[in-house]
Formats: C-alpha cells, structure tokens, sequence
C-alpha cells in the first residue's frame, strides 16, 4: 500500500511517530504482517463496536440491556380512551450498590404512583389523558454512571421529564445535566442544598431541604418545655449531615439555645466515646445528632455507657427506622427522629392518593411492607408534575417548569411549594418517637400527631 | 530518533519500518485517533456518547500518564488518585477562591499535583516494590481523608461546587475535547520523551537499576520526573472532570477504583508502550460493558471485575499488546506461558 | 486532658493492642514467608466476622465459641485460594500478585454486600456490654477477652513456628525457597499452608472484632491498612515486632481518637510514610521472616 509518500509528507513529527509506534514491530516482515493483521483487526473491532453500540442505543424499542447496566422498567397499564398520548418519566436510581435498598423504595415509590394515575387513564393534560410511563435505569449508586444514564435519557430515549436519583452526590451530578438540555427534574432524594444554590431553573426537590430537618425536634422540645437551654449537636462528617447541623444550629440561636458543642466524628466511626464524654461535660439539655443510622445507633450505646442523658435526645436519622429499636431495645425509648413523612401525619388532598393512611394502604398491598418515606416523597414528586402539568395544560418542558415555579398543592406527603431556588421550605419537618410501649409514633407536628411527646428523657441510671 | 536493530526495549525506533505494511499499520492507528477527533460533528453522537468517550478518554490519559512511572520505570504505583484529587481540588477551588478562569486554574491544578509529586517522590522513591507501593496508597488515602475533613480550605464533607460551562449547550463538546487533547497530548509526550535520554533512562532503571546507576544514570532525577509526569496526566485529568461535574466531592475524586482502572488499563493494553495505555482504556470499558451486557446483575459487577482482573494476571499480565503485536502468538500455550514462568 | 480520658485511653490502647496483633500476625507471616502483600486480608477477616454472626444470629452459637469454627473454615479457603490461584503467579513481579490479592478483595466484598446487605450489624451476646472499672476506667469484660485470646493464639503461632517441624518448614521456606526445597520441603503446600495460617488468623481477629464493634462488609480495608501500618512500625522479621508495632499503632490510634476523630486514619498513615521514608525496616525489625 503506498502510504509512505503521502504520509512523509505530512510532517516529521508524524514521520517519527510512526516510527515510535511501529516499535514493537520485529524487523521481520513475516511478523510484521501478522502484526499489521492483528492491528488492523483490533481496530476495525473496535470501530464496528463503537458503531454497533451507537447504533443499537438510538432504537425506540431500546434492546434489553445496553451499553450500562440496566434495569429498565416500563409500566403500561391500558389507557381508558384510544388516545396515543403518553408522559415518559426518566430516573437514574441506585438500584445496586450502596444505597441499593433506599433506591428501591424510590423505585417502589415512583410504580406505585404510575400504575394508580394509569388506572384513571393517565395524567389529564389539556382535555386529554395521556398514559405515563416510566423508564429507570440502574446508576449503581455511583456518581459518574448516574450523569451517563440522565444524558443517555434525555439525548437518547427522549423522555419527556426527569426524575431524581437518589443521593447527594448523584443528585449534584445529574442537576447539572438536566439544566444543560433544559429538562425538568423533580427531585425527591436529594436534600443537600448545595445543589440548589447554583441558579439552576429546571430543578425541583420535593422533600425538605437539609438545614431543615431537624427544625421540628427544636420546635417541639421548646413547645413542651420552654426553658430549655442548651444544645449539644454532634455530627457525622458528610456532606448532608454537616448542612443539617449548620441549620440545626442556625435554629437553635435563632430561637434562643445557646449551642455548648458541636463537632464531628469520622463516617462510619466506630467509637464516638471521646465526643460523648466531651458532650457530658458540658451537660447539654438537647442532644441532637446529624448522621446515619449505624452512627445514631453507636451514639446511644456509647451515650449509655458513659451516662449521657439530656432532656432529649434527637437524631436526623435513625430513630425512624425499625433497626434502631432492634438494635437498642428499651434503650431506644424516648428518643425522637425526623421523618419526611410519616403515615400517620393527618394531611388531606384530593391528589390521587387523598391521605397518607390511604397510599400505605395500597402500598402495602403492592409491596407487603409499610412504606418508607423515600417511597411517599418519589412519588409525591410525580404529584407535583402533575399538577403542574395539569396547570400548564401541556407537556411542553418550559410551560411545565414555570408551573412548577409556581406550584402550591397540598398533597398526601404535604405542602408541595418551591421558592426560587427550587427547593421545598414549606413543607414541615415530621417528628417520630420511640415510645415505651415499644412502638413508634408521630408526635409532630400537633395537629397531625398521633400521640403526645413524651418528655423528659428518663435517664439512664433511673431506668 | 536513533537506529536500533532488535526492539528488546520496545520503544525503539526503527527504520525504514514506515513503508509498507507499518504504514498501514500507523494510518488505521490515524483513522482512529480522527474518528475519535471528529466524533462530535458526526450524525450518531449524542450526549450520552459524548459523556462516555469523555470518560474513556479521561481514563486514557491518567493511564498514559501512570504508565511512565509504572510501565516504564517499573515502579507499581498504586496511589496516581492522588494526584487526580489534587488536580481537582486546584482547579476547583482556584475557579472559586481565587475566581479565575478555568485554563489558569487547571494549570494551577497540574501544576499544585506536579509539585507535590515532587516532594512526596523524593523521599518515597527511595523505597523498592511493595514498600513503595504501600506508601503510595497510603498517602492516597491519607489525602483523601485530609480534604474531607479541613472543611476550611476543602469544604470538608460537603465540597466545592464549581460554576458551570458557558455556554451550557456545547459543554459536551467542550469536555470531550479537553478530554481528547488530553490524551493525545499523553501520547505525544510519551512518545517525545521515548526518544530522549530521559525514555531510556527510565527503561533502564526498571530492568536493572543499580546498573543504570553504575552507568552514571542520575536515576534519583529520572525516577522523580517519571512520577512528576504522571501527576501531570492525572492532575489535569482531575481539573478537566471537577469542572465537568461541577463538583468536588473528596470522595469521589480520591477513590482508588481509579487508580484501579488506569492500572488495569495500562495492563490491558501493555504497560511500556506507548499506545498500550491509550487502546487499553478502551479495552477495559468495552469489556466492562460487554460482561454487563451478558450478565445484567448490577449488584456483581465488582465480581465481574475482580474475574476480569484475576484472569489477566495470570493469563497476560504483560497486556494484549504482544498478542496483538504478533510478537507471540495467540494460543493456549501463550496463555499458560506466563504460569510456567511464575508458578512455584 | 482530663487524667480519666488519658488513663482511659491507654486502656483502651492497651486491649486494643492485642486485637490488633492478631490481625497484624497473619499478614506479616504472608508478607515475610511469601512475599506477597495480601491485599484481601481484611476481607477474609470480614468473612470470619460474618461466619460468627451469622453462627449467632441464627443457631445462637456463642461468639467466643464460633472462634474455631470461623478459623478453620477460613484455613480451608485460604489454603485453597493459595493452592490454586496465587500459587500460578507466585513469583511473578509485584504488580501482579498486588493486583491479583486486590481482585480477590473486591470479589469477596461484593459477593458479601451481595449476600449480606451493605447494613452494619452487631454481635450482641448478652453479657457485651458489662465490665468491671478501677476507679473510674471502664474495662469491659469482651474487650479483655479478645485481648487475652489473641495473645494466646498469637503465642501458639510462635510455638507452632518454632517447635514444630512444618512450622520449621515455614519458616525456611521464608528464608530459602532453593534450600528448602533440597530438604525436602514441598513448596506448594508450605506456601498454600501459610497463607491458610495467615487467613486462619485473620478470621479469628474478625470474629474477635465482631463481638465489640458493628460489622458490614467493607469493614476488612481498613484493618489490612492497619496491618500494613503495624508489619512496617514493627518489622516484618518477628513477632515480638508485631506485638510491639501493634502496641504502637494502639497508642497513635486511640490517641488520634481523641484529638482529631475525623483525622485518625490520616494520622496513621502519615505515620506510616514517616516510618518507611526514615527507617523502613521498622523500629524492631529485619527485612524477612525468620
């Protein structure tokens, strides 16, 4: 093949980089030929397989698992009318990996949702119903995938909106991507406000936001007892737990505690005695805690240990799920944690779900279990597009986003409302209670609470 | 460019290797690299591809770049994310603290990434094999604990979040570029350096080091710029993706899975040469992606992984490269070769 | 600091250093015999942890008692393991077998998280939480029983390697491959034994672990780093040296705990870059196993 001339010709740079890659050609020209075959072949493999890959992704009918891991999911109930009309929903969700288990009651939270609007038809757009579906692939609770799978919805499937993954981190990761192709994108899983301070207009969050979370424990200590003084708040070192204790905090000032600590420990510690015996000293009336359940779980042990008992004791995560009062038994009584939701709240709405009793109902008889608020609030921010969308009469991306912006609806999981940030301050924070009959509780806010606050903390030694 | 008769040392130049078949042989390595340069324009490429090439093309470079100081000079470096996160956390908090733009910002990243390959290279490079390899990870980690916990200077837990590329509508393309320019950059580089003494030096400390240094080698300022280079790949790397994501997070920049995935990309397509690096940044992710399209089960892809790791190293750990090269041929008994040699 | 905080803390240094031998010894004997950095160390000790909670949790198997169950069961995979994969490559450059001792780490935390779930859980037999105090210093009684029964198994590997002829093997198969192999000593079990000693070991420390702090499988990373840490602080020639660089790495841990908790494991491992940058062969050691 005359290549040399041509090639020569481009450069001497070019010449000797020739030369540098042929390198590892042995000088025999037998060798060399198997060499330039096998070369060529890997090449030619390669080029055919990028193409492959492309061409197979830009189907409409997408083949059963591509270029990522996938677990797809499309929901199809038949529509009442014969009108082809349909709102696909797109979400990359941790279905494996880290936050596996709360990716699936994501998951759970967003069929659920699906199959109950698809029984009446669909989502009313304008005077028609148009089916919904959905289309959810598996991000492995890794950053990086979770921003390939959102491009790959938007530029690829075509989804007509977004939905969040689950996650600071892929929430941040996807945000961005969202507002690139300007499609909208309700989060619910995602409470770091980070991501919302950056101007993005597409961006929604349904739940409320980090600072928030554990305002309502504030609240209501203070509503039972007035003359509580001092807050002690020790918090796991994420990203997420240091904006709750920030505006735990910030609160905590702001309503006139005078905060006596506030320091970390490392993720996933296993020994925080030097920060409880710290905290002891100081003799705080309020102990609130930022973290993961694991840690809220070691920082009673320990607490108990050492003989640390406030007034109360509050945690951001952890008292709400059912392995904390496993894992601590009577030593889990009185303590109270912040919930999203909770289904015992008494909110009303005529969305599709009416009252919280009524989505545990059908959710329980759909996956056998009570729901998790990751479930409620994935599919409360499926409510919010609908009334959106029922509000801009269309399924136009901008019209549906100015919608949002302007969105006030009571809902099953609450108050849906965003402020210009996107990001839901209106919505309360729920308060639980480990009680002593070993049950857990909505003790806030008043009027949707189910049974009355339980103050003080008994301490240790008079247990 | 210097004559060599046999290519022992495979970087060698030869000449008169560039008529015929060799030739054809550098055009469809061409073709490739233009492919690659004009994918953006071409009918097919959407976000997501543009997303996923970028991602390859980054792992290309921090590869290229790992292979001077792994492939070349032989010593395993296990820790090159350090220089990633550094290479991040430069850029990042250079665009927001200092507010400047992102090419002076990036050259801060590389350089800051550069520098401190420097310092920490000298001391440790005195270390041999696994006690060198050790320090690396250690100091990786060390790194990454560091800025997750100095919430003034890093942010701490939560990060830095970056402003984004304007405007947002070409970001894909810019990345992807960046990305590109990158790794062909590393290539060149690469193949530069190859020709000097610097490329021979290196070569010569990893086959016998005490004689290098007989020779009159300075094999302290060989091995130091060696690691100095590959924090420049891997610290540019890291300011390229922080301005991509956004975001900083340590967690995220400091994982060793990267530092895992240029190694075995290098492996893959075999350490000490100079497209091996770049081919096997491809390899391993259309493996990955192949093994995941036959076995969708997301939850073991780290076994999938680990398969595939284990497999190479005792199969090939030298890389396909020499597969390819024809240096030896494909067959059972070149598999089993490298057990016969290192079995006990 | 208060005088409680500090005599606390060198209590807990000092229990702390017996658990942490246990899991030192196993390695160093891999590192110094084999020359392999056993990279899924930590792995294998996830695994005995899990093998005694699970013995726990569902046939209500004392922990103290599912010691032997989880050591041995993990004797036999690491002598398998060894056998018949590490074995192909033994001799091959570094980055091999690093790598390949990687791979095999994230194949068995996969597979855990797989199996298992990513949740923390806990051993919580009914006596863990009592102790007994002196004065104000709290010694609770499972933190003493790991640290003696770690000692005691640390003592039988001494007594093993010293006074008994496959011990001796062991070690001269550290110390000349070629020599031994002259007298008779057959490699390939000798080595496939000593990394099963190494994972045997390193079970024992998991399930000693689980009964005092919450399991879950990525917990192994951070004690093969620990191990690494305390075979460079000691040296990798003996197991006074291990004892002695566990005692070490106690204090510095405990101590770091205290100071700056977020910071701990960075203190650690710049302690270890120190170490390898001025005095490589450790504080007490010799470059190999003998």
């Amino acid at each position: 093949m005359p290549v040399e001339s041509t090639e020569v010709e481009i450069s001497n740079g070019a010449y000797r980089a020739v030369v540098n890659v042929v390198s590892f050609i042995p000088t025999h020209s037998k060798r060399s030929k198997e060499m330039s075959k096998r070369l060529l072949i890997l090449i030619v493999v390669l080029l055919i397989t990028v193409m492959a890959l492309a061409a197979c992704s830009k189907a409409t009918t997408p083949a059963p698992a591509q270029e990522q891991t996938q677990e797809q999911t499309t929901e199809e109930k038949a529509p009442a009318g014969g009108e082809e009309c349909k709102v696909v929903f797109g979400a990359a969700v941790s279905l494996t990996g880290k936050y596996a288990k709360e990716g699936e009651y994501v998951k759970n939270g967003y069929e659920l949702y699906v199959e109950e609007i698809n029984k009446q038809g669909g989502i009313p757009v304008g005077d028609k119903r148009c089916k919904v579906e959905l289309k959810i692939y598996d991000d492995e609770s890794n950053a990086d995938r979770s921003a390939q799978l959102v491009e790959k919805l938007i530029t690829e499937d075509k989804v007509t909106f977004l939905l969040g993954p689950y996650g600071s981190g892929n929430t941040f990761a996807t945000t961005a991507i969202a507002e690139k192709y300007k499609v909208p994108m309700v989060e619910a899983n995602g409470a770091a406000t980070k991501i919302f301070n950056r101007g993005f207009k597409y961006s929604f969050a349904v739940l409320t936001p980090a600072p928030y979370y554990l305002r309502g424990i504030i609240d209501m200590a203070l509503d039972k007892d007035p003359n509580l003084k001092t807050v002690a708040i020790v918090i796991e070192n994420g990203a997420f737990a240091l904006e709750v204790a920030q505006g735990a905090k910030d609160y905590a000032e702001e309503k006139g505690l005078d905060v006596v600590y506030f320091d970390k420990y490392a993720k996933a510690a296993k020994d925080v005695s030097s920060l409880i015996t710290a905290m002891k000293s100081k003799n705080p009336d309020i102990v609130l805690g930022a973290g993961h359940l694991q840690d809220t779980i070691l920082v009673m042990k320990q607490s108990k240990d050492l003989g640390l008992s406030p007034k109360v004791f509050g945690f951001s995560v952890g008292p709400t799920s059912p392995e904390f009062r496993k894992a601590l038994g009577k030593d889990a009584d009185y303590v109270v944690g912040a919930a999203q939701w909770t289904p015992e709240l008494k909110y009303k709405s005529d969305d599709i779900f009416g009252t919280p009793q009524h989505f545990t109902e059908l959710y329980k008889a759909k996956y056998g279990e009570i729901p998790p608020y990751q479930a409620a609030e994935s599919a409360a921010a499926l409510i919010a597009y609908q009334k959106a969308i029922e509000a801009a009469g269309s399924l136009d991306k901008d019209k549906v986003r100015d919608a949002l912006a302007a969105l006030d609806y009571d809902s099953f999981y609450g108050k849906l409302k965003f402020n210009e940030q996107g990001m839901n301050v209106y919505k309360p924070m729920a308060v639980m209670q480990n009680y002593t009959d070993g049950g857990l509780y909505t003790v806030w806010p008043k009027e949707a609470a189910v049974k009355e606050f339980l103050y003080p903390f008994v301490p240790w030694d008079q247990r | 460019m210097s004559d060599q008769k046999k290519a022992p040392i495979r970087f060698s130049s030869l000449d008169g290797l560039f008529k015929g078949r060799q030739g054809v042989l550098f055009s469809i390595f061409l073709l490739f690299i233009l492919f690659l340069g004009v994918f953006p324009f071409l009918p097919f490429a959407s976000g997501f591809w543009l997303n996923t090439l970028t991602l390859i093309l980054l792992l290309a470079a921090m590869s290229i770049g790992w292979n001077f100081i792994g492939g070349y000079t032989g010593y395993a470096a296990f820790g090159n994310v350090a220089f990633f996160g550094i290479g991040a956390y430069g850029t990042g908090l250079s665009m927001i603290r200092l507010g400047l733009s992102f090419f002076p910002a990036l050259l801060i990243g590389a350089v800051a990434a550069m520098v401190f390959a420097i310092l920490i290279g000298l001391p440790i490079l005195r270390l041999k094999g696994h006690y060198f390899a050790i320090a690396t990870v250690a100091i990786a980690t060390a790194l990454g604990e560091i800025a997750d916990s100095w919430t003034s200077f890093t942010g701490g837990a939560a990060g830095i979040t970056l402003p984004f590329f304007d405007p947002i509508e070409w970001s894909g393309q810019f990345f992807y570029y960046m990305a590109y320019l990158l790794a062909i950059g590393g290539l060149l580089l690469t193949w530069f350096i190859l020709n000097r003494k610097m490329g021979y030096s290196w070569v010569a400390i990893r086959e016998d080091e005490d004689a290098a240094n007989m020779m009159g080698i300075n094999t302290t300022w060989s091995k130091v710029m060696a690691f100095a280079l590959s924090a420049l790949m891997a610290g540019l790397a890291g300011g390229i993706y922080a301005y991509w994501k956004t975001f900083v997070l340590a967690e995220e920049v400091f994982k060793i899975e990267y530092t895992l995935q240029m190694i075995l990309a290098a492996v893959l397509g075999g350490t000490g040469t100079i497209f091996g690096p770049f081919i096997g940044a491809f390899i391993y992710y259309i493996l990955i992606t192949l093994l995941v399209f036959f076995l969708p089960v997301g939850q073991l892809h780290a076994t999938i992984l680990g398969a595939i790791i284990i497999l190479v190293m005792v199969f090939t750990p030298k890389g396909l490269m020499d597969f390819i090269s024809g240096r030896k041929k494909l067959s059972i008994n070149a598999l089993l070769e490298n057990i016969r040699t290192y079995r006990v | 600091m208060e005088t409680l905080q500090l005599t606390q803390g060198v209590v807990n240094a000092i229990l702390l250093s017996g658990t942490l031998t246990l899991v030192a010894i196993g390695f160093s004997i891999v590192w110094g015999i084999l020359n392999i950095i056993n990279l899924a160390h930590g792995a294998f000790l996830m695994v005995g942890a899990y093998i005694t909670y699970w013995l726990f949790t569902l046939y209500g198997v004392d922990p103290f008692l599912s010691l032997p169950i989880s050591m041995l069961t993990m004797f036999v995979v690491g002598y398998m393991v060894q056998r018949y994969l590490i074995n192909l490559v033994i001799r091959a450059p570094l980055l091999v077998t690093f790598l390949l001792t990687f791979a095999l780490e994230i194949i068995i935390i996969n597979l855990a998280t797989f199996f298992w779930k990513g949740d923390l859980r806990s051993v919580t037999p009914d006596y863990a939480g009592l102790g007994f105090t002196i004065g104000d210093v709290q010694i609770p009684y499972v933190r003493l029983a790991a640290f003696v029964i770690s000692l005691v198994l640390t003592g039988l590997l001494h007594v093993f390697m010293t006074y008994t002829k496959t011990g001796n093997a062991i070690r001269a198969t550290g110390m000349d491959i070629d020599a031994a192999r002259l007298q008779g000593v057959r490699i390939p079990q000798t080595y496939a034994l000593t990394y099963a000693l190494g994972t045997a070991l390193a079970a024992g420390a998991g399930t000693l672990i689980s009964i005092s702090f919450p399991i879950d499988p990525t917990m192994g990373g951070a004690y093969t780093l620990r191990a690494f840490v305390i075979c460079v602080l000691g040296g990798l020639g003996s197991i006074p040296g291990v004892i002695l660089g566990a005692l070490l790495f106690s204090f510095i841990e405990v101590f770091s705990g205290i100071w700056a908790p977020s910071l701990k494991d960075a203190i650690a491992l710049l302690v270890l870059v120190l170490v390898l940058i001025f005095r490589p062969s450790g504080i007490a050691g010799k470059a190999f196993y003998h």
